[in-house]
């Protein structure tokens, strides 16, 4: 009896150490599911899983020396901030999650980091960009990007100018960060002595430019910028393709760094500049190629050039952070805004909430991938000439 | 100054009219003889997209043939809808009363469901095929084949849909519960049958319009919206319940904004095309090629 008891009373000893060992870190965020950023999102969301994937195959994340499997919590925001705030909250006081993921877009960042200051709760941030976020005096929200509309203009027009142009047509997408971007590179091209001679903005619901392509064409730019977002870049390139705008230098904003593009336009796609800061052609990020097959084999498709890369660097840096400072949130932000972290895109350091390690740079598409062409130090090809569209 | 009488800008308008025309004709032909407002009519378009982006990256059959298929598999599903949800609000005395807003809300209710079971089963990813873009020169200027291979399509499908209406006995049936619903029931038109004709042709349309945009932009479980949208704009424009002005209609919207813009800016095209939209609400509800017999 006595013997039976005692098996009893080890075994359940036994049981309660192993499920401690076992429990599973619990990571929450939100995911625009649906409504307007969904489409977006998905890269975000893939990155995340894929990350989630290799880290319980290598038998967990590591929390200051012990492997514990991660388990997501997440929700659907519905690309509405309000919903996100909800749900940021839920997720630190009800679900009691460990660890927070950032929800996807500017404004679902900017939304949540009232909550994040309440609960003084750690959170690596990623699909954010714009100049508003360097003014944050926030503690416990961070940016791995540098695609800042204010850099990303003076290094576009440095750029332009070194391609020997001196004029440009800028069609502009009536949406924010298009908008922004519109805003700080109009003053740039004019610092660098480049002269506007078109300057238009579009409705983002619009389904055709020829007419708004025929005046580009006209007014005979050496450059034409699109500041398009995915959906509208489609027309951009049909457009220009029909009208014949034979510019050498062609700038897309939004839209070439993302799979389907490729998809459509193959080789006519080759010469276009467009933003991003990570290509996996960078010999120096040997970690980039690897995410790169990863993420094909995994989901079928390639990562796109910003947002799935940026999402996958935010939990590198909260896996390294993790390991060295476990899961107490005042010594994970210490860590996170103290240490430099190995990534798919290079270092990261942050200052303030801002990756000061990672220099703003222009990409283009060449040969099918997209390789960074300027600043010149940071470049993996030299920028060419638009080809003709065949 | 831009040429107003450019061959390029001409094509740009007549295959948008081409899409517009082909758009509004399901959804109005689902209004006109029932006065259900499928605001679903989008997500229908949605799915043929998808129809014809999984026929071609999966075999290689390019959308001018899976659009038969398009056409089948819509028409089968609008007529499952029409018995299994609209025929019970059409035949309940309690439901029938506000036929319109009712409708309303249970397509949109089906327009939520189609676009999360699109996102959830092939998530919400953007996705895009290459299909006849080589440019084909046409005297002074250039378009992509895809863009014809659409107005060719689009001109044959309405011009089909006109003679349909205007000479065959099911066309004139579906038309005379259109015009006159009462007198067509007294006459021995076979209402419910034609209801459900209309019906799934009027989803045939949509799923054989998706198949024809994937060829020009990519799919997306949420693309559809922007299109039921401008079916609207067209059929008020036209004449609700007006086939041939819907036509007409596309044809308007299609011009304001190609020609609208090139007169104007860009930033324009919403306010032209929102303007001419409530001006004809307000001195023309009928519609711009509405006659009086259509007024209710």
């Amino acid at each position: 009896m006595m013997k039976k008891f005692l098996t009893a009373i080890a075994a359940a000893l036994a049981g309660s150490i192993a499920a401690n060992a076992a429990e599973p870190v619990k990571i929450g965020f939100s995911e625009s599911k649906t409504g307007l950023f969904a489409q977006a999102a998905t890269s975000q969301y893939q990155a995340y899983n894929l990350w989630r994937e290799q880290v319980n195959a290598a038998g967990g994340l590591d929390v200051a020396g012990t492997k514990r499997k991660v388990e997501f919590v997440s929700y659907d925001d519905q690309s509405n901030p309000g919903k996100a705030v909800q749900i940021y909250e839920k997720l630190i006081t009800d679900d009691k999650v460990d660890l927070l993921l950032a929800p996807w877009g500017t404004s679902l960042h900017l939304a949540i980091v009232g909550v994040l200051e309440r609960y003084k709760f750690p959170m690596v941030g990623n699909t954010a960009a714009s100049v508003q976020l360097r003014k944050l005096k926030a503690a416990n929200i961070w940016f791995p990007t540098s695609l800042f509309p204010d850099r990303q203009s003076d290094v576009l027009a440095a750029l332009l100018k070194d391609r020997g142009v001196g004029s440009a047509a800028l069609v502009t997408n009536q949406l924010p960060y298009t908008q922004e971007n519109k805003s700080f590179v109009v003053p740039a091209l004019k610092k660098a002595g480049i002269e506007l001679v078109v300057n238009e903005d579009y409705p983002p619901n619009v389904k055709d430019l020829t007419a708004l392509l025929t005046k580009v064409k006209n007014a005979k730019p050496d450059a034409v910028l699109a500041y398009t977002y995915p959906a509208d870049a489609v027309l951009y390139m049909n457009g220009a393709r029909e009208v014949g705008l034979d510019q050498k230098v062609q700038v897309v904003l939004l839209g070439p760094q993302y799979d389907f593009f490729g998809k459509i336009f193959g080789a006519a796609r080759n010469g276009i500049l467009t933003m991003g800061h990570w290509t996996p052609a960078r010999k120096d990020w040997p970690s980039a190629k690897t995410f790169a097959d990863a993420f094909k084999a995994r989901w079928k498709t390639d990562p796109d050039f910003v947002d799935a890369p940026l999402a996958y660097v935010s939990v590198e840096i909260l896996q390294q952070a993790v390991a060295k400072a476990g899961l107490d949130k005042d010594k994970l932000r210490e860590t996170i805004a103290g240490t430099t972290f190995a990534t798919i895109n290079g270092p990261a350091r942050f200052e303030g909430v801002m990756n000061v390690a990672l220099p703003t740079m222009i990409s283009q598409i060449q040969g099918g991938t997209q390789h960074i062409v300027w600043p010149p130090e940071e470049r993996t090809a030299e920028a060419i000439a638009k080809p003709a569209w065949k | 100054m831009i040429d107003l009488f450019s061959g390029q800008l001409l094509i740009a308008a007549l295959v948008l009219a081409a899409i517009y025309g082909l758009v509004a004709l399901g959804l109005n032909l689902i209004y006109g003889t029932m006065r259900l407002l499928n605001v679903a009519h989008g997500e229908i378009l949605m799915l043929g997209g998808y129809l014809a982006y999984w026929t071609f990256t999966l075999t290689g059959v390019g959308p001018v043939w899976s659009m038969f298929l398009a056409l089948a598999l819509a028409g089968a599903f609008g007529a499952a809808v029409y018995r299994t949800l609209c025929r019970r609000v059409l035949r309940s005395s309690r439901l029938i009363e506000q036929i319109e807003a009712n409708s309303l809300l249970l397509l949109f209710g089906v327009s939520i469901i189609l676009q999360n079971a699109v996102a959830l089963s092939f998530t919400a990813t953007a996705r895009a095929y290459p299909y006849l873009d080589d440019i084909v020169r046409i005297g002074t200027f250039q378009v992509t084949a895809d863009r014809l291979v659409v107005l060719g399509i689009g001109l044959a499908l309405s011009l089909a849909a006109i003679l349909f209406f205007r000479l065959s006995a099911t066309g004139l049936q579906i038309r005379a519960l259109i015009q006159q619903p009462d007198a067509a029931l007294l006459v021995g038109v076979d209402v419910e049958r034609m209801r459900l004709i209309a019906f799934s042709l009027g989803f045939a349309i949509a799923g054989v319009a998706g198949c024809l945009i994937s060829m020009l932009e990519q799919v997306s479980p949420f693309m559809g919206f922007p299109f039921t949208i401008a079916a609207f704009v067209v059929i008020i424009l036209g004449g609700l319940g007006n086939l041939a002005g819907g036509l007409a209609g596309a044809l308007v919207l299609a011009a304001i904004e190609v020609y609208g813009v090139a007169l104007t800016t860009a930033s324009m095209r919403s306010i032209l095309i929102y303007g001419v939209f409530i001006a004809v609400l307000v001195w023309r509800p009928q519609g711009l090629f509405g006659g009086r017999s259509l007024v209710r």
